[in-house]
C-alpha cells in the first residue's frame, strides 16, 4: 500500500488486504483478483453472509453444487465465487478487518474524544 | 483515521444482534397469540379469541417498535423468520397458562437486554428498553388475572362461559 492521507490499511493476510478510505468512507476489500468497496453497513452484512456459509456441507456434500459458493457483494454488482479454501481465508481477512475497525472505534472513544 | 463504525451507528454489534433477536421473539409471541385466538374462536370462546387477537396485534407493535429503533440507530433490522407455533391445547385453562409462561419468558429476555446495555454502557438503548420493562409488568398482570378468573369463577357449570366473558374485560379499564 502506498502512503496516503486518506487510505489506511486495516488488515492483511497472505491472500488479500483491506483498507479504509477516509475520503469516501468506504472499506475496500482486495481479495485475489477482486477489489470491492463497501459502506460500513454493507461490509458488516457481507461479513455475516460469509460467516453463515456452511463449510461442513461443502466438505461432506459430494454434489458439484457444493464445490463453490457464490456470494453477492452488496450494492456493487459484483459477486465472489469461492472455494472452501477461499472462504476460510476470506473469513480470516474479514474478521481481522472487523477487529481493526472495532479497535479504531475504541481508540476514538478513549483518546480522541476531546481532540475535535 | 475516521471512526467509520461510530459514524454509522452508536450500537455495539452485540446490542444490535440482541435487539434483532428480541424482534424475533416479539414476532413469535404475536404468532403464538394468534394461534391461541384461533383455538378459542373455533372452540366457542369468542371473547377470549378477541382478547388474544388484540394481544397478537400488540406483540406486533412491540416488534415494530424495536424494528424502527434499529433503523433509527443506523443498522439493519431483520424481518424475522417465525417457525410453527403450538395449535393444540388440552384445555381452555392451559392456554392461559401458556400465555403467562410466554410473557414471563419475554420479561426475562428484556431484563437480559437491559443488563447487556449496562455492561456495554449503552444508556440510550437502556432508556429505550425501559418502556418494555414497564410493559412487561402490565402483560404479566393481565396474564395472571386471566388465570385467576378460573379460580375465582370456577370452571363448573357455566363457569367457562363466564370466564370467557370476563377475559376480554381484563384489558379494559372498567373492571366490573
Ligand atoms: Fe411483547
Ligand atoms: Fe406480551
Amino acid at each position: 500500500m502506498k502512503d496516503s492521507f486518506t487510505l489506511h490499511e486495516l488488515y492483511r493476510t497472505a491472500k488479500g488486504f483491506t483498507q479504509q478510505c477516509d475520503l469516501t468512507n468506504r472499506i475496500i476489500l482486495n481479495f485475489g483478483e477482486q477489489v470491492i468497496a463497501f459502506r460500513y453497513l454493507d461490509f458488516v452484512s457481507f461479513r455475516r453472509k460469509v460467516d453463515r456459509v456452511n463449510l461442513h456441507d461443502m466438505i461432506f456434500n459430494l454434489d458439484d453444487a457444493y464445490d463453490f459458493e457464490v456470494i453477492e457483494a452488496p450494492k456493487s454488482n459484483q459477486q465472489l465465487v469461492l472455494t472452501l479454501c477461499d472462504l476460510v481465508q476470506l473469513r480470516d481477512l474479514l474478521s481481522g478487518t472487523q477487529f481493526a475497525l472495532d479497535l479504531n472505534s475504541m481508540l476514538h472513544e478513549a483518546l480522541y474524544t476531546y481532540a475535535y | 483515521m475516521k471512526d467509520l463504525q461510530r459514524l454509522r451507528t452508536s450500537l455495539k454489534e452485540e446490542v444490535e444482534l440482541a435487539l434483532n433477536a428480541q424482534v424475533k421473539m416479539e414476532a413469535e409471541a404475536s404468532s403464538k397469540y394468534l394461534a391461541m385466538a384461533s383455538w378459542c374462536e373455533v372452540n366457542g370462546y369468542l371473547y377470549s379469541a378477541k382478547y388474544f387477537f388484540k394481544q397478537a396485534e400488540e406483540e406486533r407493535e412491540h416488534m415494530l417498535k424495536i424494528f424502527h429503533y434499529l433503523a433509527d440507530q443506523g443498522v439493519m433490522a431483520y424481518a424475522p423468520e417465525v417457525g410453527p407455533v403450538p395449535h393444540d391445547y388440552p384445555s381452555f385453562r392451559s392456554i392461559f397458562e401458556a400465555a403467562l409462561q410466554s410473557e414471563i419468558n419475554v420479561t426475562h429476555s428484556i431484563n437480559r437486554l437491559v443488563t447487556l446495555c449496562r455492561r456495554v454502557e449503552d444508556y440510550a438503548t437502556e432508556n429505550f428498553l425501559q418502556w418494555f420493562v414497564k410493559e412487561q409488568v402490565e402483560e404479566e398482570i393481565n396474564a395472571r388475572r386471566a388465570l385467576e378468573l378460573f379460580d375465582v369463577i370456577g370452571e363448573e357449570g357455566t363457569g367457562r362461559f363466564q370466564i370467557d366473558r370476563h377475559v376480554y374485560k381484563i384489558t379494559q379499564l372498567d373492571v366490573e
